[in-house]
């Protein structure tokens, strides 16, 4: 399994030593480090996963001496790997360039972000395709602004309200319950995902 | 004679496709070619074989082992080519390799170089850029490299050119020569099976029809050509099929020494090809159906 999350990692370099530009940039500029954080996680991480969708690398891997369980288990825990190597990133960019220590809630919140999206994503996409993904996404993007435009304005300023207050909590117990329950919708999508992944037909 | 695949009544049904109550073996030591017209279930029985498809009920045992419990172990000590391109499309050989060698324990690096440099192929171009024949070079060099017991080939010859074929053909007895291998392939192209094939594997339409050694089809098949006035109910029972023209019938026999006493000198008696076999067995199963539905 651990040569699988080599194999992506590997196939990745170019991407994500070519993406290392724009995440400065956005550093750089001051945008909100969560934001940064959850876009190029997510990013980086279907893209490893759309790579090896396709039936021949299916058929490849799957004629290699891996099970399906490790061939799946190799996506959920290179994703947290991809998470951890984008957060540390992240982390010292900010370090040297606004010389200062990104709060470890914010770390925390931005990787209950994109662990929820994995959950979310991974078991979908094995079911359907990481193409469909784009669409429902598409789809939930238009009805967010036509909810945004026509219910609630300031819907943008609620989010935003809701995030500092979630991180301006000074309750420990409180992040232990999140990050808890993050970790077990984590675990049962990985279950899910090997479930769905091996009665599919190549 | 010991099995090295042994397939015990398989049923797996999809997409309005159906293998039945299917059983084969697959001898150790031999080369075994697998023949069948197209969408009869080559494809299907082949991954069934490499646990990418599982079945709705029968066992598959490999090595004398299954895939419940051992499929790492099985897939160590096999070699395996498809008819498509399977690896990455934008990287170098030389990074496939980095990516497939750490899967197997016994990857020889010395031996992978030298089927490299056999092939002529390129180490440090994208493989997205390799001719159809490069790439099915590249594919048997990987498959080669980690001194697989069990070679299973999808099609390896089609869309090759003859040379290319020919090589390929005389690789594959090469291997033959030094060791226990086994070999398992499908093909169409049934001429490739005259240089190398050991048994033969025929199937139709999800059903297994034959596993016999080569030499014995020429043995007990024949194809009969007479006159007309030769056949009666009786005598068209003989045949698997029976095609008729104004100048007389062929037809294809499956028990050549019975059909050489009940005709004596009035037919003659032909070598018949497996594609001759092929296609007169068709033409009987699809009979077959006709009179019986």
């Amino acid at each position: 399994m651990l040569n699988l999350i080599r194999k992506d990692i590997a196939l990745q370099k170019k991407t994500l030593i070519i993406l290392l530009l724009p995440l400065f940039a956005y550093l750089f500029f001051g945008s909100s480090t969560i934001w940064i954080g959850v876009l190029f996680c997510i990013a980086i991480i279907m893209q490893g996963f759309s790579m090896d969708e396709k039936s021949s690398s299916n058929l490849l891997f799957n004629s290699l001496p891996y099970t399906r369980k490790e061939i799946v288990s190799s996506k959920y825990v290179g994703a947290c790997v991809f998470t951890f190597l984008v957060l540390a990133t992240i982390f010292m960019g900010n370090l040297i360039i606004h010389k200062e220590m990104i709060q470890l809630e914010q770390l925390l919140f931005t990787m209950s972000i994109v662990m929820l999206f994995i959950s979310f994503a991974f078991p979908f996409s094995y079911l359907l395709n990481s193409q469909y993904l784009m669409i429902a996404f598409a789809v939930l993007f238009v009805l967010y602004f036509i909810i945004v435009n026509m219910f609630i304005p300031n819907l943008n300023d609620r989010i935003r309200e809701l995030v500092q207050t979630a991180l301006s909590f000074d309750n420990s117990l409180l992040y232990l319950i999140v990050v808890v329950s993050v970790l077990l919708i984590y675990i049962v999508s990985w279950m899910l995902s090997i479930r769905i992944y091996s009665k599919k037909v190549f | 004679m010991e099995n090295i695949i042994e397939l015990q009544g398989v049923n797996k049904s999809f997409n309005g496709f159906k293998l039945q109550d299917f059983t084969i073996s697959v001898k150790r030591g031999f080369v075994t070619g697998f023949i069948g017209g197209n969408g009869v279930g080559k494809s299907t029985t082949i991954k069934l074989i490499m646990n990418l498809l599982q079945p709705d009920s029968g066992t598959v045992s490999i090595f004398g082992l299954d895939y419940k419990n051992h499929e790492k172990e099985i897939k160590q000590r096999i070699g395996f080519v498809f008819d498509e391109n399977i690896l990455y499309e934008n990287v170098t050989l030389n990074e496939m390799k980095r990516i497939i060698k750490p899967a197997y324990k016994n990857w020889d690096d010395a031996l992978f170089n030298q089927y490299v440099k056999k092939f002529e192929l390129p180490l440090n171009k994208n493989i997205k850029n390799f001719s159809k024949g490069m790439m099915m070079k590249a594919s048997l060099t990987i498959a080669l490299s980690h001194h697989a017991e069990l070679i299973i080939m999808d099609e390896p010859t089609s869309g090759l050119d003859p040379i290319f074929r020919r090589e390929l053909l005389e690789l594959l007895h090469e291997l033959m020569q030094n060791g226990e291998k086994t070999i398992f392939f499908s093909t169409h192209i049934t001429t490739d099976l005259d240089r190398i094939a050991d048994y033969i594997t025929f199937i139709h339409n999800g059903e297994h029809i034959f596993t016999k050694e080569y030499y014995k089809i020429e043995e007990e098949y024949a194809i009969v050509k007479g006159e007309t006035n030769l056949l009666d109910r009786d005598t068209e029972r003989e045949f698997i099929a029976i095609r008729k023209s104004n100048y007389g019938f062929e037809a294809l026999t499956g028990n050549k020494q019975r059909t050489e006493e009940v005709f004596g000198d009035a037919a003659i008696l032909e070598k018949p090809t497996l594609e001759d076999i092929m296609l007169y067995t068709k033409r009987g199963k699809d009979k077959y159906v006709e009179s019986h539905s």
